[in-house]
């Protein structure tokens, strides 16, 4: 190769330094442009986020597992050097939960008894869809995990993702075989729920802490620390009921819930499938319709 | 023969050339990876930032400007978060070191962790409040503080770890 003589150098430099300058602006502006696609065309932005994390995911769920059994072995350690006190824990805990399971069996008896008295419509069935936490961001800004299932295993967007615990977050972006979950904690995240015996409605709104707080609380709402929050069913979005925490504390922006997810032990979250009969019976009539309609038209032929 | 030596070596010379891309890349992948530690997530260390910096400094001509545009767009795209926030974090990080490369010819390895005490501090401080301002919300800026703490420690392991990885290429 030639090496450059003085004068080229001399020439060379500014131009070159110029140039960078120039990339620099351009690339930069580039990035405030992004931001502002982003906030206005969130579909864009969602396409080739998800089919990026498409690609990633599979190379993610082969690193993420011997972590994942690297952190097995020191739980197992773990458990081992406290196993006596465990099971004396246990023992106890077995001997209260048996009465309440004579309790639930009892209310879930007269519970049946008294909706079909009513006649009362049932609560639609739920299927679960299991999946491997396989990414977990971090950071200061956002909550959210990605999980090794997608739209090809029935995942879709807005469904609850829940722990054995209770609720993690939902579904936020979904592509062929990977979807990010956007946890309770997330600043983004809002939960519409019920507080406490008194049924109170609130939602529960996250702000990137361990704790999110209860906004639109009524001004008669009556709720102590140590109060269950519950998913209220509102939105049709998650199933009622589900388990989310318990009221922890009070600061002066309002309530703090502590949720029971374990969220330094999440491997593995089961999406709920939680469809209203009256969207499935829909499909059924259109589908019923589509049939009837292609038989007419091969009779017409 | 001599072609074939001619093919293995333009292969080795564009291997060598692009592996800081790639591994800074493979950083970006690394720091999604759930660690399953209490409390750990929010700080984790902002490997990228490190990746960037490093090859900035010691290989300027293997980390062109767009090499960083595109981890920072990857990262972000990846994390999740609002997209530019983290690229142009990164392109902060990446214009003070070619501003300053002078300073850092003649560097020891202390004065360089020192200076990406300074660079870090402003690309986290430039993202964090373009984090706000496009999220159009006061975020926290706590956990971002130990996540800066977390990637001065992780520097000198990370920065062993490629000076080691450069000289097995150099022999």
């Amino acid at each position: 190769m030639n090496k450059p003589t003085g004068s080229e150098i001399r020439v060379a430099s500014p131009l070159k330094a110029w140039a960078s300058r120039f990339a620099l602006l351009l690339l930069v502006g580039a990035a405030f442009g992004l931001m502002l696609i982003g906030r206005t065309n969130t579909f864009v932005v969602e396409e080739t986020r998800t089919t990026v994390t498409d690609m990633v995911t599979p190379i993610l769920d082969a690193i993420s597992q011997p972590v994942d059994t690297f952190s097995g072995v020191i739980d197992r350690a773990e458990s081992f050097t406290r196993l006596s006190a465990d099971n004396e824990a246990l023992k106890a805990q077995n001997a209260r939960l048996l009465q309440w399971q004579a309790v639930a069996r009892r209310l879930e008896a007269e519970n049946a008894a008294l909706r079909s008295l009513n006649n009362m419509v049932p609560d639609p069935k739920l299927s679960y869809v299991t999946a491997r936490v396989v990414g977990d961001p971090g950071g200061a800004f956002v909550r959210t995990v990605l999980i090794n299932a997608g739209e090809r295993n029935g995942v879709a967007k807005g469904q609850a993702a829940v722990t054995g615990n209770g609720l993690a977050g939902r579904i936020a972006e979904v592509g062929q075989r990977s979807a990010r979950v956007l946890l309770l904690t997330d600043i983004n995240s809002r939960v519409p729920v019920v507080v406490g015996a008194g049924r109170d409605r609130a939602v529960l709104a996250g702000d990137n802490t361990n704790a999110p707080q209860l906004l639109y609380l009524g001004p008669t709402a009556k709720i102590q620390v140590g109060d269950q929050v519950t998913t209220s069913g509102h939105g049709g979005v998650f199933p009622p009921g589900l388990p989310i925490g318990v009221v922890s504390g009070v600061s002066e922006r309002g309530f703090r819930v502590k949720p029971f997810v374990n969220w330094a032990h999440m491997e593995v979250l089961r999406i709920v499938d939680y469809e209203l009969p009256g969207i499935l019976d829909f499909e059924a009539q259109v589908g019923a319709a589509r049939a009837a309609a292609a038989a007419a038209a091969g009779t017409e032929q | 023969m001599r072609q074939e030596e001619g093919v293995w070596y333009r292969l080795d010379v564009v291997a060598r050339s692009v592996s800081p891309f790639f591994v800074t890349l493979l950083l970006v992948l690394l720091g999604l990876v759930p660690l399953r530690i209490a409390d750990l997530s929010p700080i984790v260390p902002a490997l990228a930032l490190i990746g960037v910096f490093f090859w900035s400094v010691h290989r300027p001509y293997l980390m062109p400007i767009w090499a960083v545009f595109l981890i920072g767009l990857l990262q972000d795209l990846l994390i999740g978060s609002v997209i530019g926030p983290g690229i142009i974090g990164l392109l902060i990080a990446h214009a003070l070191v070619v501003w300053q490369h002078r300073f850092f010819l003649a560097a020891s390895f202390a004065v360089i962790w020192c200076a990406f005490m300074l660079v870090a501090a402003a690309a986290l401080a430039a993202t964090w409040l373009l984090n706000c301002i496009a999220m159009l919300s006061y975020v926290d800026p706590a956990p971002l503080f130990f996540q800066y703490l977390v990637t001065m420690a992780f520097y000198p392991c990370l920065a062993w770890a490629f000076l080691r990885g450069q000289r097995l290429f150099q022999r």
